[in-house]
């Protein structure tokens, strides 16, 4: 039988062959049916798998991958540089489509990376591809039975998918005494798996069982074969069901060291800038009430651990009236499943305690969506079960901090560690940002994925949350440090007191083919002097077309790029006419012209429009005309009771573009597709009255 | 007989009067509830009725709060419910002799010493309370127990004990129940007379809230009884309780039916007929023992046991979101019964979880039982046997269990925190910090936690309530927990509990066998909560053994475990068991295929199994496992004989049948093979001649010499695995 080499891991046989490129064909045809079934949001590139998900440092490997509107696949990007992908090319050197070699260099760090593709219509959404320091296999398919189980070497990593209504075996043989450890990464690398590991014996009979994203320490009883079972909690599965396996044998007092994951949304708050990496000191156990509390002073940077369950650990402290101090706790943010709780107490002479105050969480910035059925709102939590708040002394005295988990009343887990920083005021801030969408279909939250892959002349907003650190207040001005040729970005400063702004991105009718890695900033003014911090960017990670039976699962990302395709432009623009900043009065009613730009066919007559900026959001919505090449719009400024000020402002709104890929052809089959447009944003420089005349007077007469 | 009763209440009558101190002055609360309460006038049915009981006169339920009762006799109804000027038109005493109409007919006779006593406290002016009004402490019931031949009767007198030292005879207003009529029967006035049926009896009696309890042993009487060995503590008890009644044991069961009924009782499947051959050649003498090991080592195990446990802590699936939630929680319950997690620590978990239900599946359970006052009695009834409901509104009438009780138990889960998540209807748990309490509706009373009466200390706010809570439930002190699972269990393997039903544990509903009881729950509690090494105990007895036949001598025998009581195969092991014998498999929605339906997370797959909805499979909508059915019906005999579920299993292209055809497969090999499968034994003679014979049927009905073809053979082989399928030898456990 003939032999194909095709990497280093795996050679194929000509049958294997017709069975991928028959796999690939269906998979095109997925690809298809998704992209026909999408009726909100334009198409946008999605990279939806890689396989396989990673692969050993020091390696080159085989990747093909999968997505929605890949077609003019490129490139395939890492965001490590130490992972470089070529498109794979055929005997006769021509690329095969959607397979690529990727080089993953000897001093690669070992983690999770975001692997994107520029396609035609740009840059696509992140999906992780991980990068180990252990012998990694792919698992060619599913070994759904006993009988044909996988044979895998402990030290090893697996690389596998699931199906539907299985279960997947992996045979290993081991020794009794052994210490084993399997763990399993799924939802920590994109997959939509809850994976279900187990460790059973020779003949399938479960010897011990983990389904809440643990890992299985299971000492051999005996020589022996054993099986390691994996699949979905709900036995869901197909090619969004994969997940990396690693099984180790362990020394017996070995620290577990669990599969790298990526970040929650919630962390981006973590940790404050200038925070050292490690605590300066750690908890003392037995330090819980009837125990031995354990003393330290102000300020404080101590590690602890809710271990054993129900534990409470107090700290005790002197303190002076009025000192303010403020404190941080970070434990769900670190990746663990707790709920930190905490009361400051004063401690009386005959030992009587007296609240001070009590924390739990840190709220969402913004309301977070309900994940309804009608949307109401990005379904992120900016905010986190952590803790950060402050207390003030009422007086000199004796004090203690009585820390808990508020999930730890059963659970015996030492894993689940905590961080608690005391400090005076060191007033900050961290932002995150993400993709925003408006007037989701009922149940449709494909939109919340999308990456940032501009058509010309369309403008993407992105939604830019803060935490705000030890009572800082004032405002955040956001900006985009480098951006693609044609494009801009208008940063709509969060407010004094506010946590939400927005970032406007925008490419002109005509820009050009481009892509880059930019950065998000958020600057402000604190304690006199300009303090810069980057913020972060997420994303959901699939597009998810029924809330209802899935639910939109969001991440942080590695990387924040902006790209523009060059091969479409926007159905249509909305350009206020405007030479430079709009000026207005305080109380006045604004008339304001707006321009249609209009590339596309669309269904109605109008469109209704809101808008963004601060104080700007209750404005009334204004319908907009599709059909006149302008329309004016009114902005009542005694309504909005708009302060004198400069704000940067757009308007947005729905509508229904009949869609025909590659641009409007004549007779090109359309779709109905919703997607959100925004304006170009204007600045309204509103002054007082007196100020205006003023103004006013100066200006000379024609 | 009837005069012997006549004399014995006419001397009962005379002693009361001479022993009893008469009251001076008739006493509403000693003298006049307990009347209205025997005449019935305080049931639940009539002026007890919630919502203001009949007609507009309301009484508490059985005289539990008088004072209420006081109110309502005397200022409502603008006073005509008494009439001082002329009592005797007190519409009480009208009503009640139904000289006015009265829709509960005659409750009292005018010329009654109840009528009397009724008048006399009317005349008297109708006081609350009299001077040196005694306070009732305790009632005591003569005598308190015995042994009562069959057909003989035992006259009861129940003696009231007061604070202040002194003792009335009040068995004439006292209510007396028998707990088993068909073993014992008692009358209004007392007396006790025992039917056929051997075992032990009681009669629970009742007066002014007060409750006491006569236990009579009714023996068999049969001398000089052999009994198998004594294996274990078990088989001690049993035997020894036995030979008290006089009833016999029937033998110990022979290998085959010993493997099948302890593989269904601990795994829920049929042993397979290889392993039932295996055991059958086996000739170690422990090998009862080491298959007991074996079957509890095994997941068969845990997965039948989750399935027991799924139900009653209610894992129902409302909505098809639930779908993640019902399967996390069934695999939690699985996959700490495989690890041998101590029942107390799994109560622990579930009592007190917090989190999400993915990251910590017993929050499931706050899912379904949402409210403080559904999860005590929960938790009341399936953890500590005792059922609580009744507390809610009113003193339990059976029970020392006051509102007080029930709110305060309510209170641990007063500081239960919720906070929605992405999945609609499924809330985050954790505890909310503030001191623990909940309030008496009817006094609006705030209430601390205590657990039924026992003080577990402050609790600071700090503190989980509900920590405490598990604490004091897996206290070996605590009188409830341990025993509540032991006699749950024990009905699991002998089909009776010692107590029953076996979550309504109490005082005046004892066990048959009360030492058994304490020893297992002893047991219990040495083995840490070990819910393996309990039914290794109890399986490996030789009580358990026991044949099922029953001898001439113990058939009668309900309720002592003279024998084994056969039970019909629940919905999803008889399914399991059918596709074992077929060699075919159902298809569950969500599920590998494979999966055994005794493995199934929650009831959604009875709505597409018409099989497991005729046979009774439960639908997680209580927390008693009565919801199960286990009668038997004409639908199951129908559904058995002629549903297609059941024959495309017999016709399964890859089942059993067709692989003995493919295999060209020996025929008496082929008969050996069903009858191991399905029976865990080898065909008799007759039963081999005849199978033998339809085998080798023709189509035409015709017995030749020639062979029959393939597909004849085939349907005959169908035929016979139908008629297999359809005795009561497979349908049964026994």
């Amino acid at each position: 039988m003939n032999v194909i080499a095709t990497d280093n891991h795996q050679r194929i046989n000509p049958t294997q062959l017709a069975v991928r490129v028959a796999m690939t064909g269906l998979m095109l045809l997925s690809t298809l049916s998704v992209a026909c079934a999408q009726s909100v949001i334009l198409p946008a590139p999605r990279l939806l798998t890689l396989t396989p998900m990673g692969g050993t440092a020091g390696t080159e490997l085989e990747v093909v991958i999968k997505g929605d509107s890949l077609d003019g696949a490129e490139q395939l990007i890492f965001s490590n540089p130490g992972i470089q992908a070529k498109p794979k090319v055929d005997d006769k050197g021509n690329p095969v489509a959607n397979h690529y070699l990727v080089t993953i260099s000897d001093d690669c760090p070992v983690g999770v990376y975001d692997a994107r593709v520029m396609a035609a219509l740009g840059i696509s959404s992140a999906r992780v591809f991980s990068v180990s320091d252990q012998d990694e296999v792919t698992q060619a398919k599913p070994p759904t039975t006993v009988d044909n189980a996988m044979p895998v070497q402990v030290g090893q990593i697996i690389n596998g998918v699931l199906t539907a209504r299985a279960i997947n075996h992996y045979k290993f043989t081991g020794k009794a005494g052994q210490r084993i450890v399997v763990d399993c990464a799924a939802k920590g690398i994109d997959s939509k798996t809850q994976p279900v590991i187990g460790i059973a014996d020779a003949s399938g009979g479960d010897l011990q069982v983990q389904r809440t994203g643990g890992v299985i320490d299971y000492t051999l009883p005996a020589d022996g074969d054993y099986l390691i079972k994996v699949h979905d909690l709900t036995y869901k599965g197909g090619q969004e069901h994969f997940f990396r396996l690693a099984i180790n044998r362990l020394a017996a007092d070995a620290v577990v060291q669990r599969l790298p994951r990526i970040r929650s949304v919630q962390s981006f708050s973590w940790p404050p800038v200038g925070l050292v990496h490690a605590a300066t000191a750690n908890e003392q156990e037995p330090n819980g009430p009837k125990q031995t509390p354990q003393t330290i002073a102000l300020p404080c940077d101590i590690a602890g651990s809710f271990y054993p369950a129900a534990d409470v650990d107090v700290f005790q402290f002197e303190a002076k009236q009025d000192e303010t101090w403020w404190i941080e706790v970070a434990s769900e943010r670190l990746g663990h499943p707790t709920d930190p709780s905490l009361v400051v107490q004063r401690i009386g002479d005959d030992g009587t305690l007296t609240d001070v105050v009590e924390l739990s969480d840190i709220a969402s910035p913004v309301k977070r969506s309900s994940n309804g059925y009608s949307y109401d709102g990005p379904p992120y939590n900016a905010g986190s079960a952590d803790i950060l708040g402050s207390f003030t002394i009422p007086a000199d005295g004796h004090y203690q901090i009585r820390m808990t988990d508020s999930f730890g009343g059963t659970r015996n887990d030492p894993s689940n560690r905590y961080r608690m920083v005391v400090r005076k005021a060191q007033p900050d801030f961290s932002i995150v940002g993400w993709a925003l969408h408006m007037g989701l279909r009922n149940g449709d939250r494909n939109a919340l994925s999308k990456p940032i892959a501009l058509r010309g002349g369309a403008l993407i907003p992105i939604e830019v949350v803060a935490v705000r650190r030890d009572g800082f207040d004032g405002p955040i001005d956001l900006k985009l440090d480098s951006l693609p040729e044609g494009v801009t970005a208008t940063g709509l400063t969060i407010g004094k007191g506010k946590t939400r702004g927005i970032l406007l991105i925008a490419a002109d009718e005509n820009a050009p083919r481009g892509l880059e890695f930019t950065q998000l900033w958020g600057s402000a003014e604190i304690n006199g002097a300009i303090t810069r911090r980057q913020g972060h960017m997420a994303s959901m990670k699939w597009p998810v077309p029924n809330a209802a039976s899935e639910i939109p699962d969001p991440r942080l990302l590695d990387q924040f790029p902006i790209s523009v395709g060059g091969v479409e432009q926007a159905g249509l623009s909305i350009v206020p006419e405007v030479e430079g900043e709009l000026q207005a009065t305080v109380g006045d009613k604004v008339t304001l012209p707006l321009k249609l730009i209009r590339r596309g066919e669309f269904s109605g007559s109008s469109m209704s429009l809101k808008t963004f900026g601060s104080g700007f959001e209750k404005a009334a919505a204004m319908d907009f005309s599709l059909t006149d090449p302008k329309t004016d719009v009114v902005i009542d400024l005694a309504k909005l009771k708009t302060p004198a000020g400069k704000y940067t402002i757009a308007f947005y709104g729905g509508a229904v573009q009949k869609y025909a890929a590659g641009g409007s052809k004549p007779n090109a089959k359309t779709k109905d597709i919703v997607d959100i447009f925004v304006s170009q944003p204007l600045t309204i420089n509103v002054q007082d009255k007196e100020a205006a005349d003023k103004l006013a007077n100066k200006t000379p007469s024609n | 007989m009837y005069h012997l009763r006549f004399l014995l209440l006419l001397s009962l009558f005379f002693a009361s009067e001479l022993v009893a101190e008469q009251p001076q002055r008739t006493s509403f609360i000693n003298d006049v509830v307990p009347i209205l309460t025997k005449a019935g006038c305080n049931a639940g049915v009539c002026h007890a009725k919630a919502g203001g009981g009949q007609n507009g006169f309301e009484l508490s339920l059985l005289g539990f709060e008088p004072e209420l009762d006081y109110r309502h006799l005397v200022y409502e109804s603008r006073g005509r419910r008494l009439f001082p000027l002329d009592p005797k038109q007190s519409l009480l005493l009208t009503k009640a002799t139904a000289q006015a109409p009265h829709g509960g007919g005659v409750r009292l006779k005018p010329d009654s010493p109840e009528y009397q006593t009724i008048l006399q406290w009317i005349q008297s002016g109708s006081p609350y309370k009299i001077e040196d009004d005694r306070q009732l402490a305790s009632i005591t019931v003569e005598p308190a127990s015995g042994i009562l031949q069959r057909g003989a009767s035992v006259q009861l007198k129940t003696i009231a004990h007061y604070t202040d030292g002194s003792t009335r005879d009040v068995t004439r207003d006292s209510l007396f129940e028998s707990n088993n009529i068909a073993m014992a029967e008692v009358t209004d006035q007392g007396t006790v007379t025992a039917a056929e049926i051997p075992g032990n009896v009681s009669i629970m009696v009742r007066y002014l809230g007060q409750v006491s309890v006569y236990n009579g042993a009714i023996p068999l009487g049969i001398k000089n009884i052999e009994f198998p060995a004594n294996k274990n503590f078990v088989d001690e008890l049993v035997f020894q309780n036995l030979e008290r009644l006089g009833i016999p044991a029937t033998k110990v069961c022979d290998d085959g039916t010993f493997l099948r009924r302890v593989s269904l009782d601990i795994t829920g499947r049929l042993p397979t007929a290889r392993e039932t051959q295996a055991f059958l050649d086996d000739q170690a003498p422990n090998k009862r023992d080491t298959v007991v090991d074996r079957l509890l080592a095994s997941a068969a195990y845990a997965d039948f046991f989750a399935n027991k446990w799924a139900a009653v802590l209610k894992n129902r699936r409302d909505d098809t979101k639930d779908i993640k939630a019902n399967f996390a929680f069934h695999a939690w319950l699985r996959d700490n019964l495989l690890a041998g997690t101590p029942y107390d620590q799994m109560v622990r978990q579930l009592l007190a979880a917090t989190g999400t239900i993915v990251a910590n599946p017993p929050v499931a359970w706050y899912k379904r039982v949402k409210e403080p006052k559904q999860q005590i009695e929960d938790l009341g009834q399936l953890f500590l046997g005792v059922r609580l409901q009744c507390a809610q509104c009113h003193h339990h009438p059976f029970e020392r269990w006051s509102q007080d009780d029930y709110y305060s138990l309510a209170a641990f889960f007063s500081q239960v925190g919720r906070k929605p998540t992405d999945t609609a209807g499924e809330d985050l748990i954790f505890h909310k910090r503030g001191v623990a309490q909940a309030t008496n509706m009817k006094t609006g009373k705030p209430i601390a936690p205590r657990a039924l009466g026992d003080d577990v200390g402050e609790i600071p706010a700090d503190e989980d309530p509900r920590l405490r809570l598990a604490d004091w439930m897996a206290s070996p002190k605590n009188p409830f927990f341990a025993k509540a699972l032991v006699n749950r269990y024990w009905k699991h393997f002998f089909s009776r509990g010692l107590v029953e039903p076996e979550d309504d544990i109490r005082d005046t509903n004892p066990a048959s066998n009360p030492e058994l009881l304490a020893a297992l729950e002893r047991h219990f509690l040495d083995s840490d909560y070990d819910l393996r090494e309990l039914i290794r105990v109890i399986v490996k007895s030789n009580a358990y053994q026991l044949d099922a036949i029953p001898l001439p001598d113990n058939k009668i025998d309900r309720q002592n475990y003279s024998r084994y009581y056969p039970k019909r195969l629940q919905a999803e092991v008889l399914l399991d068991a059918i596709d074992q014998v077929a060699g075919s498999s159902t298809s569950f929605t969500n599920l590998p295929l494979g999966t055994r339906a005794v493995a199934l997370p929650d009831n959604s797959y009875n709505k597409s199994s018409p099989f497991l909805k005729v046979f009774g499979r439960p639908e997680a909508a209580s927390v008693c496992e009565c919801e199960r059915v286990q009668s038997g019906s004409l639908a199951q005999s129908l559904h058995l004989m002629n549903a297609n579920d059941i024959k495309s299993k017999l016709r399964d292209s890859k089942g059993r049948i067709q692989q003995w055809i493919t295999d060209k497969a020996e025929l008496e090999t082929i008969i050996d093979q069903l009858y191991l499968a399905a029976y865990a034994r080898l065909p008799l003679a007759e039963e081999r001649r005849i199978a033998s014979e339809y085998l080798r049927t023709k189509a035409d009905a015709t017995v030749g010499q020639q062979t029959p073809s393939a597909s004849e053979l085939r349907s005959n082989l169908q035929d016979l695995a139908w008629a297999l399928i359809n005795t009561k030898e497979f349908l049964f456990n026994h």
